[in-house]
Order: structure tokens, then sequence, then C-alpha cells
């Protein structure tokens, strides 16, 4: 039977678990690109005007993903997420801002304002900030990874699993969903076309795709707890990603910086 | 016992307290065309879900302190529970996404699942879901379902699950078929002038000053955008309401007017909530189909605060009945066995139809 | 370590009539039983009481003994009776733990569950994967595979609990030839290898491959008990709903046709 004649191999933990990542930005611990991320967010929000929002996205987000070698990647990616948002954010802000006094243009029956403008613009940098903070996150990070580094440092087991498992049911549950679409295209299901055939096209879908995933709770459940699932306490972890001092006053700083930017921006200092 | 009661309770007032002073909305007076302090409702309701936050800590604080563990909070976490929220997260992702990315429509239909899991499981496991659901969709889905501004919007996530709990835990989605009329007559009653409640509140939204005072359906200029919208709206208001009509006097069931009420109650909480987040953070605009409609309250002269609350007060409830209706659905197609087995299962089932059965004597069931 | 069952009945909650009743069942160590009968004749809820899901998981009562080695198991956690009988069902699929990206982590899950030392967690995973001869697979995911591939996975996971006892319900119902040969060789070196394993199948082919007893059962009770070969000659197998293996029909129709003589000779 393999492996078991081969008693002088070392059979460790294999070494395809916790490959660390191409670029030192990769390799830092998944807690400090959370908060990276998550300060990034919120002082997007927090900073008004134009020239800060700039700033921040330039150093928190588009350097390192310079060096992180997503650079690309991450201006596509964070495009996209943030393109139905400027599209609203623009024709809304542009056309229809209260109480605009300056004209641009007017195209038929509605007009673009330059606060408008102005107004469109502030808002497109902050979205486009805090969306590029998160896909810097997403890009550069396996989210078990996450998972796993939140659970050494001590959250419960199970809230672990439900995150993990959350973050792999949504692909399984699109394809199921592609499965069924083909299955009921063959029968001759309308999925083009108007907005109202598309409605009518989702039900015979949706229907499916939850009542057979909530089906399956009751085999998940027995075959779980078929593997000690059951059992209180914390488990063993195979690995877990590195950490460093460095790093923990980083993430620090980081929160420290934020809490006095808020201050600063509740006390009215500073624009 | 008592004692975390009273801190949670503590750490809430104070919350309150200390928001309202920094926020210092209080003090505004009441508009008497409005009957209401906008101002002061938006953050109220913020500021209140943040208190429950923290009141939820310092109980679990309390009693780790006492009892060296989460056992009232743990038990709504069994193994069942935790197998169904990831799926639960799921559905939330994806119709969610579906809507705001392909539909366009002034619904978002992201918490079916975060209030499956609140009726069946409890307040805090519903709240997890609503939590998780609404981190992963900006933080760890990647497009074309990711949707940033959802992680902003995490705590009306939490607040839903917990008022589904809580809904669950009162056994307003027990089915109840089979009542003599006048009881349905009272619960159509109510069902329908709640949806035509709502309908009138959407007509008021469509005829404000922006269209010139009436209701222009001929499709013209940008007016045509809010038009449809509006017809789809009014689709899915009518489809709702024969769902729900049809539960009501087909199946004789009268939980068809919990639900209508359920859900009410739920979206004006949410939005409440959600207000203020999405006018101070993002100035009104998400990206979905409710863009519009604050686009066109605003256009008709009010303030942004006012026109996220319009807006939120206009397709929040309409989309906690739908999602409380499809649950109810969902409910009722799951095997009876598979929902009396979660925690709050025998809360979800008609009266005297589930039982573990006499224990008579050499019978006996699960001791560990 | 043998595991008993004594006069055991099981109801499911808010059920009239009970599912099973009056089972009489012993599984020793290093022995193969197959259960067989018609759905719904209570293969599968034999599977879960045997392995302890019923009443803890699924809920339910019972009555009657379970004892393993004499000791009565009632009051054991599911997570400690875990690691004396592993339980293996049909689809592959909803086996997958959800949180693996990797059959090694796939297969470590149970020992991971147990807090066990992680070299200790180690060693089980790599003997469990060598074992059902899948040390290749180790990174590959697991969603990837193919139904007889999770399923030797599923059976992995299981034995990385080192449990004395296997019971298998209907391990290859949903798997296609190649499938069903994986696993069905998969069991039979288990048991050649000496452990207790409980086999519920429809196929009476893959009994008469592995199993040294067999029982059959109909509407909850056993109605048939021996040595497989008796049992799978037995004329009655039709009427309750069991359909006969391959080499008993050959065997029949050889002998319908007048050439049973050739058969053998």
């Amino acid at each position: 039977m393999a492996g078991s004649d081969q008693l002088t191999v070392e059979r460790g933990v294999p070494d395809f678990l916790g490959r660390p990542g191409p670029t030192a930005f990769h390799r830092l611990n998944p807690l400090t690109k959370a908060t990276l991320a998550t300060m990034t967010a919120i002082a997007a929000v927090v900073l008004g005007g134009l020239l800060g929002p700039i700033v921040l996205v330039t150093c928190a987000v588009l350097l390192p993903a310079l060096v992180a070698g997503v650079f690309r990647q991450l201006v596509r990616t964070a495009g996209l997420l943030a393109l139905p948002i400027a599209v609203s954010a623009f024709v809304v802000n542009l056309f229809f801002f209260p109480g605009a006094q300056q004209v641009l243009v007017r195209i038929g029956p509605v007009t673009a304002t330059a606060e408008g403008l102005a107004f469109a613009l502030e808002i497109l940098v902050r979205i486009l900030t805090i969306s590029g903070a998160v896909t810097l996150f997403y890009l550069t990070t396996r989210p078990a990874d996450l998972v796993l580094d939140l659970e050494r440092r001590g959250i419960s087991p199970r809230v672990a699993f439900v995150a993990n498992a959350s973050v792999q049911t949504v692909p399984a549950m699109v394809d199921r969903a592609a499965q069924i679409t083909a299955a009921q295209r063959a029968r001759g299901l309308d999925t083009e076309g108007s907005l109202w055939r598309r409605i009518r096209g989702v039900l015979p879908i949706v229907g499916p795709v939850i009542l057979g995933s909530i089906a399956e709770v009751e085999e998940r459940t027995m075959a779980l707890e078929a593997r000690g699932f059951t059992r209180p306490g914390r488990r063993t972890l195979l690995w877990a990603p590195s950490d460093s001092a460095m790093e923990g006053i980083l993430r620090w700083g980081m929160l420290l910086a934020l809490v006095a930017l808020i201050a600063v921006r509740m006390t009215g200092t500073w624009r | 016992m008592l004692m975390r009661w009273i801190a949670a309770l503590a750490a809430f007032v104070i919350v309150i307290v200390i928001g309202m002073v920094s926020i210092g909305n209080f003090g505004t007076g009441v508009d008497p065309d409005n009957f209401f302090d906008t101002e002061g409702a938006n953050s109220f309701a913020l500021i209140g879900a943040l208190a429950l936050v923290v009141a939820f800590v310092v109980y679990a604080a309390v009693e780790y302190a006492q009892t060296r563990s989460f056992a009232s909070i743990a038990r709504q976490f069994d193994t069942r529970t935790i197998v169904l929220i990831p799926i639960a997260v799921a559905i939330n992702i994806i119709l969610g996404a579906t809507v705001a990315n392909a539909l366009k429509i002034p619904i978002y239909l992201d918490s079916i699942g975060t209030i499956l899991v609140g009726v069946l499981a409890g307040p805090v496991a519903g709240a997890l879901t609503g939590f998780l659901s609404n981190i992963l969709w900006t933080y760890v889905i990647p497009p074309p379902f990711q949707n940033g501004p959802a992680a902003a919007f995490g705590i009306v996530a939490v607040v839903i699950g917990v008022l589904a709990g809580l809904i669950g835990r009162a056994g307003w989605l027990r089915p109840r078929p089979n009542r003599p009329m006048a009881q349905l007559g009272i619960g159509a009653l109510i069902t329908v002038a709640v949806i035509l409640g709502m309908a009138w509140l959407a007509y008021l939204g469509w005829t404000s000053e922006a269209f010139g005072g009436t209701v222009n359906l001929d499709v013209a200029g940008s007016d045509a955008i809010f038009t449809v919208l509006g017809w789809l709206v009014l689709v899915l208001v009518a489809g709702t309401v024969v769902g729900l009509l049809a539960v009501l006097f087909i199946r004789r069931d009268l939980t068809a007017a919990y639900v209508v009420v359920a859900g009410l109650g739920t979206g004006i909480i949410a939005a409440l909530i959600s207000a203020p987040i999405s006018a101070n953070v993002f100035s009104g605009v998400t990206g979905g189909g409710t863009d519009f409609l604050v686009a066109a309250l605003r256009q008709a002269g009010a303030d942004i605060g006012a026109a996220t609350l319009g807006q939120g007060l206009i397709s929040d409830p309409i989309d906690k009945i739908t999602t409380f209706f499809v649950v109810y659905l969902i409910l009722a197609a799951m095997a009876r066995r598979t929902i009396a087995r979660f925690p709050q299962g025998e809360r979800l089932l008609e009266k005297g139809s589930e039982g573990e059965g006499s224990e008579d004597g050499e019978w006996r069931g699960a001791t560990s | 370590m043998t595991l008993s069952l004594a006069g055991v009945g099981y109801r499911y909650a808010g059920a009239s009539r009970p599912s099973l009743d009056d089972i009489d069942l012993e599984l020793p160590e290093g022995v193969v039983v197959g259960v067989a009968g018609a759905s719904e004749a209570g293969k599968t809820t034999l599977c879960l009481v045997a392995s302890g899901l019923a009443p803890r998981t699924v809920g339910g009562q019972i009555r009657g003994r379970i004892t393993l080695d004499g000791e009565e198991v009632d009051a054991w956690p599911m997570h400690r009776l875990s690691q004396r009988i592993g339980i293996g069902f049909q689809n592959p699929a909803t086996q997958l733990s959800q949180v693996a990206s990797t059959v090694f982590e796939e297969v470590a899950f149970g020992p991971m569950n147990l807090g066990l030392e992680r070299d200790e967690v180690v060693t089980r995973t790599w003997d469990a994967l060598a074992t059902m001869g899948i040390d290749g697979l180790a990174d590959r995911d697991p969603r990837h595979l193919s139904g007889g591939q999770q399923q030797l996975v599923a059976i992995a996971g299981l034995l990385a609990m080192r449990p004395a006892h296997l019971v298998l319900d209907e391990p290859t119902a949903q798997l296609d030839p190649a499938g069903t040969r994986l696993v069905a060789d998969a069991i039979a070196r288990l048991a050649r290898d000496g452990a207790g394993i409980l086999v519920a199948e429809q196929k009476t082919d893959l009994i008469a491959a592995v199993a040294s007893t067999l029982i059959v059962l109909a509407d909850g009770r056993v109605v048939l008990r021996g040595p497989a070969a008796e049992v799978l000659a037995d004329p009655r197998l039709p009427e309750l709903g069991v359909p006969q293996p391959s080499a008993v029909r050959l065997e029949l129709a050889a002998v319908a046709a007048g050439v049973g003589e050739a058969l053998h000779g």
C-alpha cells in the first residue's frame, strides 16, 4: 500500500499548505491588510473635499498595489466595482443637485451644474478610494487565511467555520444556479429579453436553488457531527499566517491615526 | 441572571445619551408640517442600533464573567444552524447582487437569508448572518457580485436579524390555517390597508414637484426612467398582495396578516437606521435602483437626509414584506422534521402538529 | 471492540409507528455485515441508530440497549461516539466540510476538531490517505474531484478519526460505474485489513463481494439473517424487494434453462 513502506520519508505538514505570497505586501499578516483596507475606507468618508481622498488613495491604495504587483488588476477590478455607483453618482448629482446656481450646459429638460459636478467628483473619488482599498485586500489575501489568523487569536472555531463555509458556498450556489439555468433553458425557459421576461425567468431557477440548498442542511449536519464537530473548545490548527511585533505596531498606528483624524474633523480644526 | 439584563440596559441607555449629546439633534424641535424631526429621528435610530450592539457585548461580557461561558448565546448556534448560515449568506449575496446590479429596481432583496436564520435560530444567529453577509459582500466576494457599500450597512443587517429572531420567537410565523371568516376578514383588512398605504406613499413620491404635480404615464424625456421603475414596483407590490391574499383566503391562513405587519415594522426600522448611513457616507448613492428614487426626492426639494429617509420608507417596507413572505413560503416548503430540530423551530410549526412523542416507558430521547 | 444492538427500536419525532423494531445486531471488529432491504425498509435508519446520530442529531426516540464492549453508550455525546463509530453517506458532495481547499485539510478536519496534537493530526491524515490509496490527491481541491474520488475522501476523513467500526449507508448509490468500482474496491481492502463494517446497500453485488454476514430488513424488522452466501441465495429475496446479485440470477437462469451442470462443471 502506498506510503506505508516509506518510513524514512518525512511526512510533516505538507508544503502546499500556507504557501507564502509572491511579494512582501502579500506576505503581510492578513489582519494587517484588513486593517489597512478598513481604515482607508473609513478615512475616505471622514475626509472631506477632493485633495485629502486623492492623497489617501495614492498612499494607501495605489502605492501598495504597485509594490504588490497588482496595480493593473486593481484599477480594472476596482473600476468595475465602482462603475455602477459612479454612473449613478454622476447622473444623480450632475443633473439633479438641488439649489445649484452655476449652470454648465442644458441637455433637453435637464441642466448640468457646476456645484453638481464638484459634488459628483468628490463622491467619485471617495467611492473609488473605498472600492480600491477593499479590492487591494481582496486581491492580496485569501479569505481563509484571514479567518485562520482570527481563529488563532481566539475567535470561536464555529464562527470561523461559518465564515469559511460562507465564502465557499457563494460560488458553489452560483454554479448550481448555472446548472439549473442550463437545464431549464433546455426545457424552453426564456432568460433573455425584456425585464419582465427576465424576472419571470429568474423564478424557476431561484426556487430550486434555494430549496435544494436548504434540503441539504440535514445531511450536512449529520456529516459534520460524525466528525467531531460538536466537541466544545478550541481545535488544532495545522498552520497559521505569520505575524510580527512590527506589524502589530503598524496596526495600532493606523487605528490611532484614524481616531485622530476623526477627532480633528469633529472639532472642526481642519477642513 | 438579572444582573446581565440590567448591565445591558444600562449600557444601552448610556450609549444613547452619549450619542444624542454628541450629535446634538435632540434640541432642534418639531417641525409642525412633518410631525416629527427628521434629523433627530434619522440619527436616533442609528444610535439606537449602535447602542444595541454595545448592550449585547456588555450582556455577553457579564455572562462570561459570571459563568465562564456564553450558554444563552451558544444555544442558538447548534450544528444545524451553523450549516444553514453559510447557505443563508449566499442567498443574501446572490439575490441582493442580482437586484442591485442587474434589475435596478428600488428594492434590495438581500435579507431573505438573514430573516430565515433569525426566525429559525434566534436573534443572535440572525444578527451574525446579516453582519457576515454584508462584510463578506464587500471584502471577500469577487465581482460581478461584489458590492462596495454593503459593509457600511452591516449594522442594519444586524438589527434585521435581531428583529427576525424576536418575531420568530413570538410565534408570528406559525401557520394559522382554517380560521373563521371573521378573523380572516380582519386580517385581510390589515393586509390590504398596509399595502395600499405604501402604494399611496409610492404614488406620492412619483407625483412630487419634479413632475409638475401629476403622474405623467406617457413616456417622455427623463421622466421615463422613474415611470418605468414606478410601474415595476407597483407590479411587485401587486404580486405580493395577490400572493398574500391567496394565502389568506385560499389556505385560510391568518398568518399572512402577521407577515405584512412583521415586514412593515422591520422595514420602517431598517429604513430609519440605513438612511443616515446612506446620507452621510454615500450621499444617497449606493449603485442600486434606489439611487434614482433618492434623486427624484432631492429634486422635489428635500435635503439629502430627508431624501434618503423618504426613499427608505418607500423601498424598505415593500422589500421586507416581500422578504418575510418569501421566508414564509420557504418554511412551508421545508420538511416539518427539519424545521422542528432548529432552536426556534417549534414556534414555526402549527400548534400540536409536532412533538417528541410521549416518553412512555422504554422510549427515550437523546440524553447527550 | 464489539458494537451490540439488543432489542433496539427507533421512531422519528412526531411519528406514530416506529421505523425500527426489535433489532438485534452484533458487529465485532474484522467482520463485514451487510444490510439489505427495499427502500424505506429501515436501512438508513439502522445506520443512523448504530452510529449514534439517531437520536442525538436527528431527534426521535429509541428503546433497547446499544453497547460498546458491554458499556452502554446512551450518555456519550456525538463527538465521543464518532471516535468509535464512523458513518458515511450516499451523497459525496454533502459530506465535504466546505472549509477545506485541499484533500489533506479535508481529511484532517475530524482530528482537528478533536483538538489532538498537531503531529498526531498530521500522522492520522497521512495514514488515512494511504489506506484509501489517495495520497496523490492530497493537494487537490475536493470540490473538483469525481463522485467516486470524493467518496474515498469522505471515508478517509472518517478513518482519520480512528474508529473501530464503520457504518456506510449506500456508499455507491450516487456514483457512476467507475466510481462504484473505486469505492467497492476500497471497501473490500478495508475489510481485508480487519475493519468492522456495517454496509447498507441496494446493490447486492457489492454485498456479495465484501460481506460475510447479511441481514435483510422489511418494515423495520430483521426478516432474514445468516452468512451472506446463504442469504443471497434465498428465494424470498425478490418478494422482499431485494434484487438478487448477478451471480445468483445467472445460476438460477442456467438452472431454469437446464444447463446448471455446465455452470459448475
